[in-house]
């Protein structure tokens, strides 16, 4: 057993240290965090409980990305679904915790089993659970056998990364951890099943056929669009984000999907560019989501609920969370100068490239693909504004709102720092793109050093024959400039000071949080407008004094759980039928539990016989 | 001489499949136990092995006296029928041995290279002594042919010990006979409680405890 | 310095254009209408007047008009009007005028929310469900016109020297996206003040004075620039060779001509716009969606066009 040495179980090359650097990027700010957001939540005992199971989360979320071994990776991957599973249901006197804990300890071994499949095909072949031996053995590997491993591979990893339609851990699990969790689980969790996805499909098995690459493109679109139309929906702030965790794993797919696709038909320059895009998503993705998470959170803390409906003009009581969630609710809605815009722009860019460059249909896919992502930004900016609108917003639209107050020190430091980060990932993008040109070229093992990312302090233009001239700091600044002169001149034209008055509510001055549109109601035109997807229903109620008179109205609106309703239903109820049919052969006797043992074995002997 | 033991080996073993009573039941168990013991004496006298000296006196102490005095004693002590309850009837359990007599033979031909009939009936013939325990368990409803029937199995695994690989390791042995010593007590202690529990030891109603 | 005139250029001619489409609706309308200049004039009234700030509001309710005045200029900057290639336009391309577009609104439709006002709630929420669909729209178009330029630079829709079937199916996307954006009929009626039938109006209901004004003028802004690009591709003409080559112009005459020409197409697509508003009506805002649905798949025909290379 010489080759269980540990030191060979790690490899730190840049891909590996790339995650790394994603996983403590947003773990150390959602550690310190925790400080402060246990306080007083939970009982000192339970408070270090939380502490032994984070560290082991992080820490064997480090090592899933850092080994080369996929016996090992295995391992550490069912260790940290396992942590991830005791951090879910850590609330345990919600019954939901625990609900959401079952769901999502079913669909990620649902996820493993799909992993073991493939690995353990792979392993047949190379006889070795090294990465590097995998690797050479699949370069030799039948087509037929390298279709399945990725199909298993993309099953299992999508369960874990959240592709619809096996995302439907993701709104329950999320949302019941404590934020800290939720904001790691969210930022980074997933990411390493894309970490998987990278290494196993692109780095060790290599893309064989291009309908790999357009059938991820595909999940990833309806990724993407599902995810944020159901983000809109919903008014519970923290399942929110975890929806819309699952349209942003669809944009860094379609990231990575490109890069598959350019690969196989020979394209490495722009297979390099779609994989910068992906992975410049994917890190942005894990520090706007960690601060918006750890902003859920405060709000949670604050006013005890997460419930939109409830909250309001959080803005007054707790102005620097809000500006923290402000600055997150920008960058995820790709707005300039932020991170989200740069990365955003650079999939849109790659799908741009990839429609002038490539050949035949795939032109007009990438095309509709470049539409669809475009629809998911339209949509992912509605929702934020949605989700800061209402929950920071106008006036307070519960007691628990309106007696809310600035969260602790070392909360509000994790969200400056994740802010910080925003800004600093979306200004300093030329220095970022270079770093993750290394890390691209050796997963895709192309050499880059021919490849002209012409680069220089602020500009950045992807291809070198025609420019492309973007830069974020020039666009920041001119933003800023611009803004000034508008308030210089707002401010030379009129010493008048403003007169503060009510707002305008046609001269009934009654106007009070039950005046204002709620979460639901703005988002009403969407899921009318979806409605062939969400099928929306209502049910009304008049309560009446007399035929004249309705003294009261009750109303009531829900979507259908479209997936929920038409696959895992049915699925569940054709598996407890099949438990039932089984149940027939438990009679609790003994006498036939033996007997079983006894036709098994002579079964085996008739079978040895025959065979 | 092996032919002969062995053969005697089988007999006791369908004494005991055709046993409607419970000291039917210990005594063929009995008689099977003693062949084993003879058997074991003879190899050990043949290959001048004292380890097997051991192992043989141990087998007569425990299983040929101590455990069917055991055995007798408890069901002494629970006072109830004495009746098996046979789900199978004795004619027709001969027939299924016979069947798997039949069947072991077969498989013991068939996992053997070389055709050599003492070997290949010591084999076959273990092989369905393990089976007949379980058929034990299966087809009777008493608690006590449960712990007679593991007990069968258990001579059938020693003799398929010896037969293939010339015996376990000798402390394996030992170990192997203390633990079975040790499971017969614990297992009449829960048949004692079971008795008294529900003022009978038929298991087979032991499945209106299930959900 | 060109690059100043430009901007100068956008904020004084912008409000004309609103003036004129206003003008010519009237008059179709047989109607004598108000004067072309008189958004100016409203303009100067709303600077001032004293501005009601809303008790509820906070600070971005004040900070939005800075960051949409804001927005709208640097787009104006961006895009290559005399200049073809100034510092600033080194910015951005193409693809990031959608999302400086969205930024804009982001912080309109937050304002709207901010008062608590139920109107500004209503008109945020529509707002935000006709831009979303709005954005895929626009991003064919930019993706058509880029398609044929090979890259998404900013100059591309002035690289163009020749009509193809694409540029002027993309003309037509950008056209049912300027109508939505610039919230015209069939989309959203600017003249109604009827709150139920409002969008962008329901937004900004609760501004007034100078901060009113800073909007109106950044909606102008933002009209004017969605006309020049439609009027570049569907009537292009390149800049003449005295301003790319740096080289002194002959002929004052010929300098007069081209940015007389040049703006003129501006009017032109102004006036198109008026004549479509006067003749279709306003539809349900569920019906908008079909609108921009419309757009979208003009956009992705004028994409298949260019790939196609016609």
């Amino acid at each position: 057993m010489s080759d269980f040495l540990p030191k060979q179980f790690f490899q730190f090359d840049p891909l590996s240290l790339f995650f790394l650097f994603v996983i403590f990027i947003v773990s150390l700010p959602s550690a310190i965090y925790s400080f402060s957001y246990l306080k007083g939540e939970y009982s000192p005992a339970k408070i270090r409980l939380s502490w032994f199971l984070l560290t082991i989360f992080v820490f064997s979320m480090a090592l899933v990305v850092s080994v080369n071994n996929a016996l090992v990776f295995l391992v550490f991957w069912e260790i940290m679904s396992l942590a991830s599973y005791f951090l879910v249901v850590f609330d345990t006197d919600h019954e939901k915790s625990i609900q959401a804990g079952m769901i999502y300890i079913v669909m990620t071994h649902i996820g493993t089993a799909f992993l073991i499949a493939a690995l353990m095909l792979m392993y047949k072949h190379a006889n070795s659970f090294d990465f590097s031996a995998i690797k050479s053995a699949c370069q030799v590997m039948p087509g037929k056998t390298k279709n399945i491993i990725f199909l298993l591979l993309l099953a299992g990893f999508g369960t874990k990364a959240g592709i619809v339609p096996l995302h439907i851990w993701l709104p329950y699990a999320h949302p019941q951890a404590p934020s800290h969790i939720s904001s790691i689980m969210s930022g980074v969790m997933i990411k390493t099943a894309l970490y998987g996805i990278i290494r196993f499909v692109i780095y060790i098995l290599g893309v064989q056929a291009y309908w790999w690459g357009i059938l991820l493109l595909i999940l990833a679109g309806i990724t993407c669009l599902v995810g944020i139309i159901y983000a809109l929906m919903v008014r519970d702030i923290k399942r929110l984000l975890a929806y819309s965790s699952v349209e942003n794993i669809g944009i860094i797919l379609l990231g990575i999907g490109m890069a598959m696709l350019f690969q196989s038909i020979n394209m490495p320059y722009l297979a390099v560019f779609s994989l910068i895009a992906g992975l410049y998503h994917l890190v942005n993705h894990a520090i706007f989501k960690g601060l918006l998470f750890l902003g859920a959170g405060s709000v949670y803390k604050a006013c005890g609920t997460r419930d939109m409906e409830k909250l309001g003009g959080l803005i007054k009581n707790m102005p620097q969370t809000a500006v923290c969630f402000l600055i997150g609710a920008m960058a995820i809605s790709a707005l300039p100068p932020f991170n989200g815009f740069v990365s955003e722009w650079l999939i849109l860019q790659a799908f741009f490239l990839g429609a002038v460059n490539a050949t035949g249909g795939i032109k007009v896919f990438l095309v509709i693909c470049a539409a669809v992502l475009a629809l998911t930004s339209g949509l992912a900016a509605a929702c934020f504004v949605k989700a800061f609108g209402i929950t920071f917003l106008a006036l307070p639209r519960s007691r628990y709102a309106e007696e809310a107050r600035e969260v602790p020190l070392m909360m509000r430091m994790s969200m400056f720092f994740l802010s910080l980060l925003v800004i600093v990932f979306g200004l300093a993008c030329v220095k970022i793109i270079k770093i993750l040109v290394q890390v691209a070229g050796s997963v895709m093992s192309v050499d880059i050093s021919s490849m002209h990312f012409s680069l220089n302090n602020f500009v950045l233009s992807p291809q070198s024959g025609k420019n492309i001239y973007f830069s974020t700091p020039l666009l920041g600044l001119m933003l800023l400039v611009l803004g000034l002169a508008g308030f210089v001149v707002y401010r030379l034209f009129g010493k008048n000071k403003a007169v503060i008055y009510k707002t305008w509510d046609c001269g009934y001055y009654k106007i009070g949080p039950r005046n204002e549109y709620t979460a639901t109601a703005f988002s009403k035109p969407f899921r009318i407008a979806f409605g062939f997807f969400l099928l929306p229903y209502r049910k009304t109620q008049k309560i009446r004094e007399s035929f004249y008179h309705v003294k009261s109205f009750v109303y009531e609106t829900h979507t259908t759980p479209v997936f929920k309703l038409y696959i895992y239903e049915p699925l569940l109820e054709l598996v407890f039928k099949v438990a039932k049919s089984v149940r027939r052969m438990q009679l609790g006797s003994i006498h036939l539990y033996l007997g079983y043992i006894f036709i098994t074995i002579v079964l085996l002997i008739v079978f040895i016989q025959k065979f | 001489m092996y032919g002969i033991i062995l053969f005697t080996v089988l007999v006791s073993t369908y004494l005991m499949v055709i046993a409607k009573r419970m000291p039917a039941l210990i005594r063929g168990f009995r008689y099977q136990s003693f062949c084993l013991f003879v058997f074991t004496w003879v190899i050990a006298s043949g290959h001048r092995q004292p380890d097997l000296f051991v192992v043989a006196g141990l087998l007569f102490v425990l299983k040929v006296s101590l455990i069917p005095y055991l055995l007798y004693q408890i069901i002494k002590k629970i006072r109830v029928s004495e009746d098996l309850g046979l789900f199978i009837n004795p004619q027709l359990s001969l027939v299924w041995a016979l069947v798997f007599t039949y069947l072991s033979w077969v498989f013991s031909v068939s996992l053997l290279i070389s055709h050599e009939t003492v070997l290949t009936s010591m084999l076959a013939i273990a092989f369905f002594i393990v089976l007949a325990g379980l058929f034990l368990m299966i087809t009777r409803m008493s608690a006590l042919a449960q712990i007679i029937g593991l007990l069968v199995m258990e001579n059938g695994l020693f003799l398929l010990a010896s037969t293939v690989s010339g015996g376990m390791p000798f402390f394996v042995e030992i170990a192997i006979f203390f633990d079975v010593f040790v499971s017969v007590v614990i297992m009449g202690l829960f048949v004692h409680r079971i008795n008294k529990l529900f003022t009978h030891i038929d298991v087979n109603k032991l499945s209106r405890l299930k959900g | 310095m060109l690059i100043i005139l430009q901007l100068i250029l956008f904020i004084v001619a912008a409000p004309f254009l609103s003036g004129l489409i206003s003008k010519v609706k009237n008059n179709i309308r047989m109607r004598k209408g108000q004067s072309v200049l008189q958004p100016y004039y409203n303009l100067a009234k709303l600077f001032l007047k004293r501005e009601v700030v809303s008790e509820t509001a906070s600070w971005i309710f004040k900070a939005t008009p800075f960051v949409v005045l804001a927005a709208m200029l640097v787009a104006a900057v961006l895009i290559p009007v005399f200049i073809l290639r100034s510092p600033l336009n080194h910015a951005g391309d193409f693809l990031a005028l959608i999302f400086i577009f969205s930024l804009g609104r982001f912080f309109l439709v937050l304002s709207a929310l901010d008062t608590g006002s139920s109107f500004g709630g209503m008109g945020g929420s529509r707002e935000m469900f006709i831009s979303s669909l709005l954005e895929p729209a626009l991003c064919m178009a930019v993706f058509a016109v880029s398609l044929q330029f090979g890259s998404t630079d900013i100059l591309a829709f002035s690289g163009m020297h020749a009509i193809s079937v694409s540029s002027v199916v993309a003309a037509l996307t950008l056209f049912l996206v300027a109508i939505a954006e610039t919230s015209r009929i069939p989309v959203d009626n600017q003249e109604t003040h009827l709150e139920l039938t409002m969008i962008h109006e329901a937004m900004v209901l609760e501004y007034s004075g100078r901060s009113l004004a800073l909007i109106e003028l950044s909606s102008h802004i933002k009209q004017m620039i969605l006309f020049f690009l439609i009027a570049q591709i569907i009537f292009p003409i390149g800049l003449p060779a005295c301003l790319v080559g740096g080289s002194f112009c002959t002929s004052f005459m010929q300098i007069f001509l081209w940015v007389l020409w040049y703006l003129l197409r501006i009017i032109i697509i102004a006036i198109a716009v008026a004549l479509v508003e006067i003749s279709v009506a306003k539809m349900r805002l569920f019906r908008a969606a079909d609108f921009l649905g419309l757009a979208f798949v003009l956009g992705v025909i004028a994409s298949v066009c260019a790939i196609l290379g016609v």
